[in-house]
């Protein structure tokens, strides 16, 4: 050991040996196709977000009165400020398509069941959390269609019973959208959620580690054949060229399509068409379906069952006795998913 | 000699069974424990308190008295956009020939579903919303949408009339900067119709 390791392993203590302990976990071998490699996506995603994130926050201002006139700035003036802009636009995107594509893989795997019950909750917590952190984001532009966006999520909070109306006061600050709202969203946007999720990313990996990744045994295996595989470095180096492509995508989107500036917002007329970011599409189309009272409570009921769905299933299998039935309803809720979804991107009303 | 004694009542005490002084111990411990813990419980419950008082907003919006018009500016059955110092846009019309405030009605142009702004379409003879496709009619009743579903009107903004002249309670607070005070006639449709411009001040 040369004098400078000495020196080093003397103040940290971990040797070679123990820190290939930590990151050299044998991950089973359907880790090698790259849709189980969505789990890393989100996080790889979520990194872009916070480094994007800290810039945008050096010229945004979180008041009603500077806010669009800062992120123009960002916008327009500053030095690659639209590049930025636009990378911290479309990693939002893509991260909350990852996470959803990722749920999805974990749902139609089983992979929630016993023991990872709890794993499930904590990714259900991680994606209304980013969903919630996309909201608070997009309403910080101040532009039409984020006002607007924003004064109908809180008055759809003002209809979930009880809690409703205590919900829209905090996070408007008030019974409207008032000159004390904007830095409410911001103090969401930029450290309330982020911190919750860093906290919630550690507990989701932990479990990860504590269960080992579920296995898939495939019936051509081959008997002898290993079934595992080291997460250092093969891996590691998915996960890398993942990150790659995905730094890729993200440059492609960011010059060819780059965010862009709507009209200030307007108090006082709501736009004639009028919609919010693309995952809120099914909310909106549901709102439209239904009574607000029945599209929450159904909305909450939906989520609900959602969070406790490894327990639902378990229930489901032994009345039913058909060990897929999770499957079926799947299918059935991503093609309700995507036709509320594209229904309500092709029509104005 | 009375250090004698001091040692001789220690070695006492610390020769008694351990069973008489364990309740002793329990007790104390139990005690002591017991403050401990309703001492941060008070400490942090209060700062809980204060933070949930911080975070939580401190009043409602702010509304007064505006002056609208005089009784005899409508005429029955005829309808004005009026534009409040802080943005509001209410529609007042007069219904009846008297000139109470009950002759008198003031719709509020925001949604009673999801707090978007309705505006008038004269092609249809309703109040549109943009947002949920909400309609009502010239009086605010619910005619489509998730309005109609959950029998949602438009909000009616308290009015009082006072000598003669016809005052309306609405939030003096908005985002909006505050637009030029005007007044157009309603039914005719077209903002730029029949313009009657009027002055409005806190009553």
């Amino acid at each position: 050991m040369s004098r400078i390791a000495r020196w080093f392993y003397e103040r940290v203590p971990i040797s070679g040996e123990q820190l290939a302990e930590l990151t050299n976990e044998p991950v089973p071998n359907h880790l090698k196709r790259w849709w189980f490699c969505l789990g890393g996506t989100p996080a790889y995603l979520f990194v872009i977000q916070i480094v994007t994130g800290i810039l945008l926050a050096l010229y945004y201002q979180p008041s009603t009165l500077s806010a669009f006139e800062s992120i123009r700035y960002i916008t327009e003036e500053a030095t690659f400020g639209w590049f930025l802009r636009s990378l911290h636009k479309w990693a939002a995107t893509l991260m909350i398509a990852a996470m959803i594509l990722h749920q999805m893989r974990v749902y139609f795997t089983s992979a929630y069941r016993r023991p990872r019950e709890l794993n499930w909750m904590i990714g259900m917590s991680l994606l209304m959390c980013t969903l919630l952190t996309g909201f608070t984001g997009y309403s910080l532009v101040f532009e039409q269609l984020s006002y607007w966006g924003a004064t109908v999520a809180a008055n759809i909070s003002d209809a979930v019973p009880i809690v409703g109306p205590i919900g829209k006061q905090l996070l408007l600050g008030g019974d409207e959208y008032n000159s004390r709202t904007l830095s409410r969203f911001y103090i969401l946007h930029a450290a309330v959620l982020p911190t919750t999720l860093i906290l919630l990313v550690i507990l989701h990996i932990a479990q990860v580690r504590m269960h080992g990744v579920t296995e898939f045994p495939e019936p051509d295996d081959e008997p002898t054949a290993p079934k595992h595989f080291n997460f250092f470095p093969d891996h590691m180096l998915t996960e890398l060229m993942l990150g790659l492509v995905l730094m890729i995508i993200l440059c492609a989107l960011a010059v060819t399509l780059p965010a862009t500036m709507g009209p200030k917002a307007d108090p006082m007329s709501t736009p004639e068409v009028i919609k919010p970011e693309w995952f809120f599409y099914v909310s909106f189309r549901w709102l439209k379906l239904f009574s607000l009272s029945f599209a929450v409570i159904s909305s909450g009921f939906i989520v609900g069952a959602m969070f406790v769905w490894p327990w639902i299933d378990k229930v489901l299998r032994r009345i039913t006795g058909i060990e897929e039935i999770s499957v079926y309803i799947g299918i059935i809720a991503t093609f309700l998913l995507i036709g509320l979804t594209v229904w309500e991107a092709a029509v104005a009303h | 000699m009375a250090h004698d004694n001091l040692d001789q009542r220690r070695h006492a005490e610390a020769s008694q069974p351990a069973a008489d002084g364990e309740p002793r111990r329990r007790f104390l411990t139990t005690a002591s424990g017991s403050a401990m813990a309703a001492g941060l419980l008070g400490a942090y419950g209060t700062f809980g308190y204060m933070l949930g008082e911080f975070v939580y907003p401190a009043s409602g919006s702010v509304r007064g008295w505006l002056f609208v018009c005089t009784t005899e500016t409508l005429a029955p059955g005829e309808a004005m956009d009026f534009t409040s110092p802080a943005g509001a846009k209410v529609v007042v019309a007069r219904q009846g020939a008297g000139t109470s405030a009950e002759d008198f009605l003031a719709l509020s142009s925001v949604c009673p579903h999801l707090g978007c702004r309705v505006h008038w379409e004269s092609q249809d003879d309703r109040f549109f919303c943009p947002c949920h496709n909400g309609a009502f009619d010239r009086e605010g009743k619910p005619i489509s949408g998730p309005p109609q579903a959950a029998n949602q009107s438009l909000v009616r903004f308290p009015l009082k009339v006072e000598n003669g002249l016809l005052f309306l309670e609405v939030p003096l607070e908005s985002l909006a900067s505050c637009p030029a005070q005007r007044a157009n006639s309603l039914r005719s449709g077209s903002e730029s119709d029949d313009p009657d411009t009027h002055s409005s001040g806190v009553a």
